[in-house]
Order: structure tokens, then sequence, then C-alpha cells
């Protein structure tokens, strides 16, 4: 700590003064050895000396972080040419501090020291492979913008920052993570976002004790308000425009380094079936797929657990035909339906996961084998009704209707809850599980706000932006969601 | 979560509380509770609203002199500690019981309606585990809950259509073919339809705007009522007399006159949405319970909730006779008669020690 207090007199010192040339004849106290000895056993670690007209001077990197060309061009050229004053072109670095130049070497900034002098300087050369800006392939649109996030944090917010050009957007680093260090980057509009929900969010990112964050997903868990709840409480997206969107309406938007996804808080449960491509669409077709979407979610966890509670406790719901239809395709079926149910669906799931993990030339063939096996097969073989495939079918593909992959997951694990209670308790056990949903969407909230906005009205204008998009000009205020400062956007 | 602030009960809020904790079991008997008056019965719903209108006065008037207690508290400010404790101990009793009275009616209906030969055990404890989980939440949770049920089941008014297009009109008239005595037990029996609004005593404290919640719980008492109207209506003409004394839950064979392409019984969807219905009563009666065993305690604790729950288990698997229970649960549904006129006599008391402090 007192070394600590002395570094910060003296950074505070060479403020007061440009260039105190007093502490930099003192031999730094970091000895160039001590700091290659924090850095043995990195094989990528550099040290290399070299001759100037200043004296010998030791230059310090992580060549993994750092492009070749690039430390070539800007510092060892330089400096053995000697154009001038290329010292002066540097930063110059606290030399007291060794953890900052510890730090500042593994976050891929090289480090000269000038034994002459015995000062440190710095030269941002950060500059890791990355991939280019690509669009998006979990959130693909056909109308709109196609860039998307990379795993770049700079990258990132250059995608933000190129398309909102005021003052007013900042954006907060902190560096997180006990072990990972890893930088993320807080952004808002100062002047429409709550300042209750940027302080509740600031103080949660300080209180976190954690290890390592590897992907921005991870932060989100931490955060949430309730951690026990299968549903995404933030919101995520890939997609510049949509956090742009999201900024605009007052919310805050978390970046992190190498991740490329987005945090979106607060955000509610209707929100999750919103796609930016729907503020690009007409009015009327961005209703009719919301209202496909919303109505997908409720299908997606009911069809199957009705199928099971129809058959298996009440048949007198269908009409009599449909009774005869369906007990044929059942006829040969010896399971009870909640079995034939359970192992289809998991069939599907299985389908599902082994398709996204498997290479993609080997993924087609599971897709054959899976629609060969299921569609035709387990049908002939009686394992499953000819019914329930088309059922379960349906079903899969509304649960993916969602934009939201964290939600369409959701609605995966929810649909067993469903199936469980539509086995064990038929129909009532069916609308039992619906107000245990109903009810747990209710009391979550999202950084303080309630989770289920329109129902629960903030507003009433966030009804003309929930399931029904009405034309633009009506959606003229910000959502009561974010609870922004400044409630009107300034149309017309 | 907001369950620690203490004034959390918006407008909207007490509206559906008020309305969603009234409608429940007696809404499906409600033709059949009122037979006696035979067809004159459909314009007895207003009737109901009006006495209902005139005793919540009574009640909300004692309550806005002591604006953060509920009738507990009142009751050992104004009756003394030991009396009042005594008083409240009866009143955890009646909320306790009449949570298993609805709980036991409602699985009871199902077993013969819909899961005919099957235990029931599973589903009571299923039922009481959501109850539970609503009432966890607090007030505010079973409140928004109420929102949420009003929107998911007042949509089935309706499947009054296909009953109201082959009713007869001239059921409606005359309308007043009945004698005192029918009415009087008529009223005895179908009141009971629409108690429930007495609980604003209990959740009054809660209440953001104390001094709008008359008129908010009037414009939830008028939403009942309607609803209540209608199906008196639709009962009325749909139903020949002797079918209203002897069907016990008319409102399912109006269901039944359904006519869709891809459903057959939609009573049984009915029956089964109705348990939204249900656990908004049936949670507003725990909490209460809840709020009882706290003020009988001294202290607040999320387990009084579960202790409640357990309790009401028991009670219901009491190896007691059909018979008794039944009777035993109508002497607490008129117990719950003398429970609304009580705080006209508190408001008494109240006058009096004001007079006698001065």
């Amino acid at each position: 700590m007192k070394i600590w207090k002395r570094a910060r007199q003296v950074v505070e010192k060479s403020k007061e003064k440009p260039s105190p040339p007093s502490h930099q004849k003192e031999p730094a106290p970091v000895s160039l050895d001590s700091l290659k000895k924090d850095l043995t056993d990195i094989d990528d670690a550099v040290f290399k000396e070299y001759q100037t007209k200043d004296g010998l001077v030791t230059v310090i990197y992580l060549s993994s972080l750092i492009e070749p060309v690039l430390l070539h061009k800007i510092i060892i050229l330089p400096l053995v040419n000697d154009k001038g004053e290329v010292m002066n072109s540097f930063d110059a670095i606290d030399g007291w501090n060794k953890q900052k130049l510890l730090m500042a070497i593994v976050n891929g900034d090289t480090v000269i020291f000038n034994h002459k002098k015995q000062q440190y300087l710095l030269a941002h050369t950060f500059s890791p492979p990355e991939r280019s800006i690509t669009s998006s392939e979990n959130e693909a649109t056909v109308l709109g913008p196609q860039d998307s996030f990379t795993e770049s944090l700079k990258a990132n917010l250059s995608l933000i920052k190129r398309r909102v050009h005021q003052t007013g957007l900042k954006s907060k680093d902190y560096t997180i993570g006990q072990e990972t260090n890893t930088k993320i980057s807080i952004m808002y509009i100062e002047h429409l976002v709550n300042d209750e929900n940027l302080k509740r969010i600031k103080e949660r990112i300080q209180q976190l004790d954690f290890t390592g964050y590897v992907d921005i997903v991870i932060l989100k868990q931490l955060l949430e308000d309730n951690p026990y709840s299968p549903f995404p409480q933030y919101g995520a997206t890939s997609r510049p425009d949509a956090a742009v969107n999201s900024l605009l309406d007052g919310r805050i938007v978390v970046a992190m380094e190498n991740s490329q996804t987005v945090m979106i808080c607060p955000s509610s449960f209707l929100e999750m079936f919103n796609s930016p491509e729907d503020y690009y669409n007409r009015w009327t077709t961005a209703t009719l797929l919301r209202i496909l979407r919303f109505a997908g979610f409720f299908i997606t966890i009911m069809l199957t657990p009705t199928y099971i509670s129809a058959l298996s406790y009440h048949p007198g719901i269908l009409p009599f035909e449909l009774l005869i239809m369906t007990m044929e395709s059942r006829s040969r079926v010896p399971f009870p339906p909640v079995i034939e149910v359970l192992f289809i669906e998991l069939i599907i799931e299985v389908l599902k996961e082994a398709g996204s993990r498997m290479p993609s030339k080997v993924g087609q063939t599971i897709g054959i084998v899976g629609g060969i096996v299921i569609g035709t097969a387990a049908v002939q073989a009686g394992i499953v009704s000819n019914t329930l495939i088309v059922l379960v079918a349906v079903s899969a593909l509304l649960s993916f209707l969602m934009p939201s992959y964290l939600m369409s997951n959701a609605s995966r694990f929810v649909r067993y809850i469903f199936i469980l209670a539509a086995g064990l308790f038929g129909l009532l056990g069916q609308m039992l599980a619906l107000a245990w949903l109903l009810n747990h969407l209710l009391n979550l909230t999202s950084l303080g706000t309630p989770y289920m906005t329109p129902v629960i009205p903030r507003s009433w204008s966030d009804m003309f932006d929930s399931v029904i998009r009405f034309p633009l000009t009506y959606v003229q205020k910000r959502t009561g969601m974010s609870r922004a400062k400044r409630e009107k956007k300034p149309t017309k | 979560m907001d369950v620690s602030k203490k004034k959390i009960l918006n407008g909207y809020h007490v509206v559906f509380l008020v309305q969603n904790i009234m409608v429940g079991m007696g809404l499906l008997s409600m033709n059949n509770s009122l037979s006696p008056l035979g067809y004159s019965q459909w314009w007895v719903p207003i009737l109901f609203g009006v006495i209902a209108n005139l005793t919540i006065i009574p009640m909300i008037w004692l309550n806005l002199q002591y604006k953060d207690d509920d009738l507990f508290d009142i009751h050992e400010k104004l009756l003394g500690k030991w009396m009042g404790k005594s008083l409240n101990f009866i009143l955890l009793l009646y909320a306790i019981i009449l949570f298993s009275a609805v709980i036991d009616s409602y699985l009871e209906l199902i077993q013969i309606s819909i899961l005919p030969e099957r235990s029931i055990n599973g589903h009571l404890i299923f039922f009481i585990l959501i109850t539970v989980f609503i009432v966890k939440g607090g007030i505010k949770s079973l409140a928004r809950f109420c929102i949420l049920t009003f929107f998911l089941t007042g949509w089935m008014a309706y499947f009054l259509r296909w009953g109201m297009e082959s009713g007869e009109i001239r059921h409606l008239l005359p309308l007043f073919n009945f004698t005192g005595k029918e009415f009087l037990e008529a009223t005895k029996s179908g009141y009971n339809s629409i108690v429930g609004y007495e609980l604003i005593m209990f959740f009054f404290p809660y209440i953001r705007k104390p001094e709008k919640a008359f008129k908010h719980s009037s414009i939830g008492i008028w939403l009942t009522v309607f609803f209540y109207l209608m199906v008196g209506i639709v009962g009325v003409m749909y139903f020949t007399e002797w079918q209203l004394e002897h069907i016990l839950f008319p409102v399912l064979k109006l269901f039944q006159a359904v006519d869709l392409s891809f459903v057959e019984r939609i009573d049984k969807i009915g029956i089964t949405l109705w348990v939204f219905l249900i656990l908004t009563t049936a949670g507003a009666y725990l909490w209460v319970a809840k709020k009882g065993l706290d003020s009988l305690r001294n202290k607040n604790s999320q387990y009084h909730i579960y202790a409640v729950a357990i309790l009401t288990y028991v009670v219901i698997n009491l190896p007691i006779s059909q018979i008794i229970r039944k009777t035993f649960y109508e002497r607490t549904f008129y117990f719950s008669y003398g429970f609304i006129l009580w705080p006209i006599l508190l408001c008494l008391v109240h006058l009096v020690r004001r007079r006698k402090m001065r």
C-alpha cells in the first residue's frame, strides 16, 4: 500500500509538471530483472535490446498479441534508424508501479526501457488477429443493415458509435474478473438513461466477485435479478441496430471484450419476441409476425401436453371425427401418451443438439437419419403415432420462431414441465402449470423493473409497440420499461 | 422484490383484486342457488351489487380511520389485546376453513365432471403448492395474478352466445314472481357467490391512494355484477325452471351448448380454466390466514404460509363424512354474512371510544 500511495503521489506530481526531469534521473525501483522474473515461462514474452542514440534500450512485449509487421514499423524501425525524437513519441509510464507495467505487457502493449535514463515508455501495439465484420448468423434479417458485432470490443464500440453521432453517448470502461481481467464497456445516452438503472447496474458490476468471464452471457447470468428462473432477464443481441435502438430508448448496453453479443438491460418478456426487422417492415407485416411469435410461444409449450391430457384423461374434449382419427393413428402404439410424447420430444432434443454440435458435413447425414428414422420408421414400427409426429414437429418449429435464442431454449425447458403436469394431472395440471408460469413471469424483474411490463402497465403508450406494432407515428413515447428521462421521442 | 414496501397497490390492482376474489365457485352454481326465485332471479345480482356496495362503506370508513392497520390490528386497538386476539383467532380459523372450502368444493367438482374415478390427492397438493407460490410474492403478486386472471377468463363470457341463441327471451318477465320467503331463501344461499369483497379490510393498508379505494372497489364490485348479470340472464333464458332447480352447476351446462368444430366438450376446458378464478380466491384467503398468524404471533414470517397450507391439507383430508363437511362449509359461508355486517358494529365501537377519549 505504501508503494501505491507513493506512486500515486508521484503520478500527481508528474501531472502538475508536463515533463519533470527530476525523477527521471532517479533509478526506477522496478528493475528489468524483476520484470523478467515475473515473465519467466511465458515463452512468447520477448526482451530485445537495441542500441540507439539515447543508449541501450530494451523492448518488452508478448509476441502472440502483437502483429510483427506493426511492431517492426512503429517501434523497431524508428528506434534503430533513430530519426530525431523517437523516444518522445511514446507515452511515459510510471516506472514504480510494477503491477501496471505487467498489466500493460499482458494487455498487448509494448514496454520500452531506456537504460540510460532508467525510464519506462509505453506504446499501444495491441493487435491480435481479428475476424472481419460479417453478417449476423444467429439473427439474420432480410431488411436492414447486415453488419454484426465481432469479438473485438473496439470494433463493437465503433459499430455502435458510427450510428450515434453525439457526445451524449457515453461508454464507461471497467475491468472485471479476478483472473481474466476482462474489459467491459457500459454504454448509455446520458440525457435519456434512467439514473437509478445506471447506478444499479454499476453497483452490481462492482460487487461481482468472479474469476473469469469468457463471454458476456456469463456476466449476464450473474447480474440477473433471479438466477433460478429459466427465462433470460436481459436482452442479448449481436446486431448493432438493435443495440442502438435500445440505447435510443434509454436502455443500458453492456459490451465485453471477446464476446460477439452485447447485453441490453432492462428488457421485458414481450421484447424477447421482437426482432429489429419489425421496425423495417410495414406495420401490418410486423404485427402479423409478432402475433405469430407470441402465440407460437404459448402453442409450443401447450400443444403436446394437450395431446397427452386429451388422450389420457379427457377424450371427450375432442370432436368425434378428430378422436377417431387420433385413436386410429395411435392404435398400434403400446405406450401411454406421456411416454410416447416424452420419447419423441427427447429424440427431437437429441437431434437438435446433435445437429448443432456435429461438423456441418456430418450434420446433413444426421438430418436425413433423423428424418427417416423418426418420420417413417418409428411410426411404422408402432413406437409413436403419426399425429404426434406432426404435433411435435410443429411445436419444435414454433419454438424457433422467437428471435431470442435464450428464449426459445426457455420454451423448450418449460414445455417439459407442462408435459409432466399434463401426464400427471391432466388438463387441470396443465392449467395449474400455466398459473405457475404466469405467476413466475409476473414476479420476475429485470433490473428492478417488472418483466411483464405491458401487462403490468408502466405507461399505456407501451401498448402501441407490444404484440401489435402500430405505425411508427404512434410509437412516439419511449417505453415504460426503460423509464427514460425524456419520455417523448421527437418525431415529425 | 417489493414485498417489504408498504404502499404497493395501485388503483387497478384494487379493482381486479376485489373483482377476482368475488368470482369463484359461486358463479358456477349461481343460477341454481337463486332458483327459489324461479325465472325472476336474473336481476338479483344487481340487488346484491347494491347491497355489497352499501356494506363496503362502513368497511372503508373504518379503515380510513386507521390508515396503516388491517382488520387484525384494528381489532386489537378497538377491543383490547385479549378480546382482539381471540377474535383474530376466530378470523384465522375462518380464513383457513374458507380456503379449504374453496379448494375442496372446486376439486370435488373436478372429480365429478372431468376426472371420474381418479384420485385427486395429487391435484390437491399441486393446487396448494401453486397457491402458496402465488401468495409468497405478497399481496401485489396476488393482485398482478388477478389482473391476468381477468383477461384470461373474462373472454369465456363469449361462450354464453350459444346459450342465448337457443334461449327463450320471454323467460325474463315477470320480474317479481316470488314471495318474501322465497326471496330470503334465495338470498341466503345465493349471496355467497358475491362474498369476498370484505377482504378489502385486510389489504387496505397496502393501497397507495386510500381515499380513492371506495371508487375502485365499487368498480370491482360492479364488474363482477356485470358478469353475474350476463350469466343470470342467459341462464334464465336457456333453462327451464325445473332445470334451474336441479342442475347444480348451470354454467357448465351453458358451456356444453357451445358448438365448435375443433372442440367437443368446451365445458371441460372451461372448468379447468376456472382454476385461475379459484386460485385468486383461495390465494386471497391464504394470504389473510397468513396475516392472521402474523398478527397472532406478532412477527412476520413466510413460514406462516407453509403452516397454513399444511393445516389446510390436513383439514381437507380429515376423515369426516361428506355431509358433515358440506354443512360445515355452508355454516362458514353464513358466518361470512355476519362478517360483512361486523364492521358496522366496529364503527359504532370506534365512535363510542372516540367520544370517550374526548
